[in-house]
């Protein structure tokens, strides 16, 4: 039995930069912005080689996303995706998570899976929603907030991170989707040679028409769904900040430290 | 009908805190719908149910193979209770159970859902559910329209509810669960058992964050914490980087955190680890990045490279 892993990735904006919100206030303004690929996937890519490493077998990376996409997924290649998938989305933001599960479980049913793994959520959105909803979809077995994978014969042992560091051991039968938390592996670098040798490798993409549709359109969920507006949060609390030369800031905070008793020097 | 409810979590007999938080809004958005019922699912669990009673009226669903959370055992049992109280809005907490459960009750009931949201009002059909995005530097207002009942999972750290004057009903439901079912199927808790310091315990928590860079860096912090008396956290990044054991780890996976004084170095202030030490007495923040969200819930806030900033105070605090 050959195992197959499909692992779902995405693109995101890089989160640490500062956002400014398009005139229309629903959404942020996408030009000249720094993307990279989410944190979690990263874990998960990792997870998948692992277990190829492991089993043998094959494993396939799909995203759904524009053209810009492309890099991350030559990436993963390099790092050991032995194909590339682009489901050519070309919405620059999907905020609706279930339209776009909905078409990522389409393009994943037109590869052969016994696992598929995707990061436990997006930087931007912070939804941990696209792996449950895939799963739900797809008709598989889900397990979320895996920090590790065991596999036998047609079952997976996952142990799921819980609130406070306990840890609750689960079983699923093959095809199962899981989603991978942060820090469940150190993933690798790519070296220099795999980085020259998927950079000629071909990404496959998925259109529409691929995937039974005439537009992505016709995988629009039964409800609607609209961001209504973007807006800075509200300044609840803010702290009392102080700003200048370090020296100066220094000499502030060490003075706050002594007028409420933390140091007692 | 088309009231609220609330899906209780509860593990190894223990109520989760962010039940009552969900009771807390569930109170405030059944004043326009047809109240609010608490789904408490599992086996032998008459103690949880009474002590949600003692907040909102609750439906008990028991079977044997609820003892432990699965998705496809949760589900059914939920099938069950949406028959007999139809609401219009089903709420979980945002944890790793809540949000385990919700995508499955959402395909399986063809209902929207958003999740980890921050705040919701409902009006007929229409949803609008606040939810904070791009590590908390946006709130995107969402807005949802359905005939099916709404999924929500809620973002945990909100106002838990106060009980009420006296006992609200317990309504018994009866479920068959089909064992074949069960979706990930339990297999046992661990409990990682590790020796180190307790920083739970301690009076002054110096956390480091990603601002610190490299590994070696930690020494700055260390020195600062020690100058002060206190100990050395960290935030999940660095955990994970294994910079620092995860016995270190302060937020929602790690540890919860009440010290006089937090010092968060570098540390950005998701969601994740704000809420292990909101609730620390003095809270003071270093960080380059002055729209950081660390500082909404810091009372001092630095906005110095800590690499800089914490031997020029350590300098200045000896020098004195």
């Amino acid at each position: 039995m050959v195992l197959n892993i499909v692992v779902c990735m995405k693109q995101v904006p890089n989160p640490d930069l500062q956002f400014q919100i398009n005139p229309e206030g629903t959404d942020i303004r996408r030009d000249a912005l720094n993307y990279r690929t989410n944190g979690a996937d990263e874990y998960a890519l990792e997870e998948a080689v692992r277990l190829k490493e492991k089993h043998g077998g094959r494993v396939t990376v799909i995203t759904a996303g524009p053209k810009r996409t492309e890099p991350m997924l030559r990436e993963a290649l390099a790092k050991g995706a032995d194909e590339a998938v682009r489901v050519a989305v070309d919405d620059p933001a999907p905020y609706d998570a279930m339209k776009v599960a909905r078409i990522l479980a389409a393009a994943v049913k037109t590869i052969p899976h016994d696992l598929v793994l995707t990061g436990v959520q997006s930087d931007d959105h912070i939804n941990s929603l696209t792996g449950g909803l895939l799963a739900a979809t797809l008709g598989r077995p889900h397990a979320s907030v895996v920090t590790k994978v065991d596999l036998s014969g047609t079952t997976v042992t996952a142990s799921r991170e819980l609130e406070g560091g306990d840890i609750q051991v689960v079983q699923l039968d093959t095809p199962a989707v899981l989603t991978i938390q942060f820090g469940t592996n150190t993933p690798r670098y790519a070296p220099l040679p795999a980085i020259m040798k998927a950079s000629r490798q071909p990404i496959r993409e998925l259109g529409p028409a691929a995937l039974g549709a005439a537009t992505w359109e016709d995988f629009a969920t039964g409800y609607a769904f609209r961001v209504h507006r973007l807006s800075p949060p509200e300044a609840k609390g803010h702290a009392e900040m102080f700003t200048g030369p370090v020296a100066e800031q220094a000499k502030r905070l060490a003075r706050l430290l002594r007028e409420k008793g933390f140091y007692r020097g | 009908m088309e009231g609220v409810l609330v899906v209780a979590e509860h593990r190894e007999g223990r109520l989760s805190p962010a039940t009552f938080e969900l009771i807390a809004l569930g109170r405030a958005l059944a004043v326009r719908t047809d109240g609010l019922r608490v789904a408490v699912l599992g086996s032998g669990v008459e103690r949880i149910a009474s002590h949600v009673a003692e907040h909102a009226e609750v439906v008990l669903v028991q079977d044997p193979l609820l003892r432990e959370y699965t998705p496809g055992g949760y589900a059914q049992a939920l099938a069950v209770v949406r028959r007999s109280v139809d609401p219009k809005v089903v709420l979980l907490p945002h944890s790793s159970q809540g949000f385990d459960l919700a995508p499955a009750l959402a395909a399986e009931w063809e209902s929207p859902i958003v999740t980890n949201v921050v705040g919701l009002s409902i009006e007929g059909d229409q949803a609008l559910a606040y939810r904070k995005i791009l590590n908390d530097k946006l709130v995107a207002e969402v807005e949802l329209s359905s005939e099916k009942p709404f999924i929500i999972t809620v973002r945990p750290g909100g106002k838990a509810s106060d009980p009420l004057p006296s006992p609200a009903p317990i309504t018994n439901a009866s479920v068959s669960i089909d064992a074949s079912k069960l979706g990930a199927r339990f297999v046992r808790y661990e409990k990682p058992q590790v020796q180190d310091i307790d920083i739970a315990s301690a009076d002054i928590v110096v956390s480091a964050g990603r601002g610190i860079k490299e590994k070696k860096n930690l020494a700055l912090v260390e020195a600062f914490a020690k100058a002060l008396g206190g100990v050395v956290g960290a935030s999940r990044p660095l955990t994970d980087m294994e910079w620092l054991p995860k016995t270190r780890q302060v937020g929602q996976s790690g540890k919860t955190v009440r010290p006089k004084l937090y010092v968060a170095c570098g540390i950005s202030g998701a969601m994740q680890h704000v809420s292990g030490m909101k609730d620390a007495g003095t809270i003071i923040a270093i960080n380059t990045d002055p729209t950081a969200p660390i500082f909404e819930v810091a009372h001092y806030g630095f906005t110095a490279n800590v690499l800089e900033l914490l031997p020029a105070v350590v300098k200045e605090l000896k020098g004195a």
